[in-house]
């Protein structure tokens, strides 16, 4: 099984965003609070479409809230040469 | 608690008020060795019924679970299909190596077979979906 995770920071947004609580951002993608807490915790990763929604909830790009950490991360292309 | 928990409590709550309603009702159709098209017949349309009701109250459920809650019930879903099948299994094969292969069974031991594997399927799904969110509060 893949070790690979996604990270996030919704936490360090949520209080960017005027300390914005987990029920509110809940109400502003339509989902339940324990399904924000599960992701928050990267116990869940939500889909593409969850995502950009979050995403969108701060006003931010999605890259600026998930992140991508590889198992076995790409060589860099100079190291291919 | 989220709808989801609530519906799963209200499943098992749900299947002991069954358990309570139907059970007497199946032990006297028994002692009464019921026979006949009227017997039949109401007990195929109070099925129909609440089949009917169920399907429509999951359908309109389903869509105010949040995509985790439908990947929750999903496994639920699995888990609980798959422990049915297997109660099927062992139930008909172990009737057939006790009875023995060629002595008739009881009429009534079908239906009761089959109730009691829905019973329990709908017990695992409800306790997986509990389950589950327990652990999730758990890790909190």
């Amino acid at each position: 099984m893949s070790n690979a995770r996604l990270s996030n920071n919704i936490r360090r947004l949520r209080f960017e965003k005027g300390e914005m609580t987990q029920q509110q951002l809940a109400d502003l993608v339509g989902v339940t609070r324990q399904t924000i807490i599960a992701i928050e915790q990267g116990k869940y990763s939500p889909s593409l479409l969850l995502a950009f929604q979050i995403a969108n909830a701060f006003g931010v790009p999605l890259e600026a809230v998930f992140q991508y950490e590889p198992e076995n991360p790409a060589p860099s292309p100079n190291s291919l040469i | 608690m989220t709808r989801l928990e609530k519906k799963a409590w209200g499943n098992l709550g749900g299947m002991l008020i069954c358990v309570i309603i139907a059970g007497p009702g199946l032990a006297i159709m028994v002692h009464l060795n019921t026979t006949g098209t009227v017997g039949l017949a109401s007990f195929l349309i109070s099925g129909l019924i609440v089949g009917l009701i169920s399907y429509r109250r999951n359908i309109k459920s389903w869509a105010k679970f949040d995509e985790r809650e439908q990947k929750i019930a999903a496994r639920a879903n699995a888990l609980s299909s798959c422990v049915f099948i297997l109660f099927l299994y062992c139930a008909s094969f172990v009737v057939f190596f006790v009875v023995g292969a060629k002595n008739p069974v009881p009429a009534y031991f079908l239906p009761a077979m089959f109730v009691s594997g829905l019973f329990l399927m709908i017990f695992v799904q409800s306790a997986v979906i509990l389950i589950q969110f327990a652990q999730e509060r758990h890790d909190e």
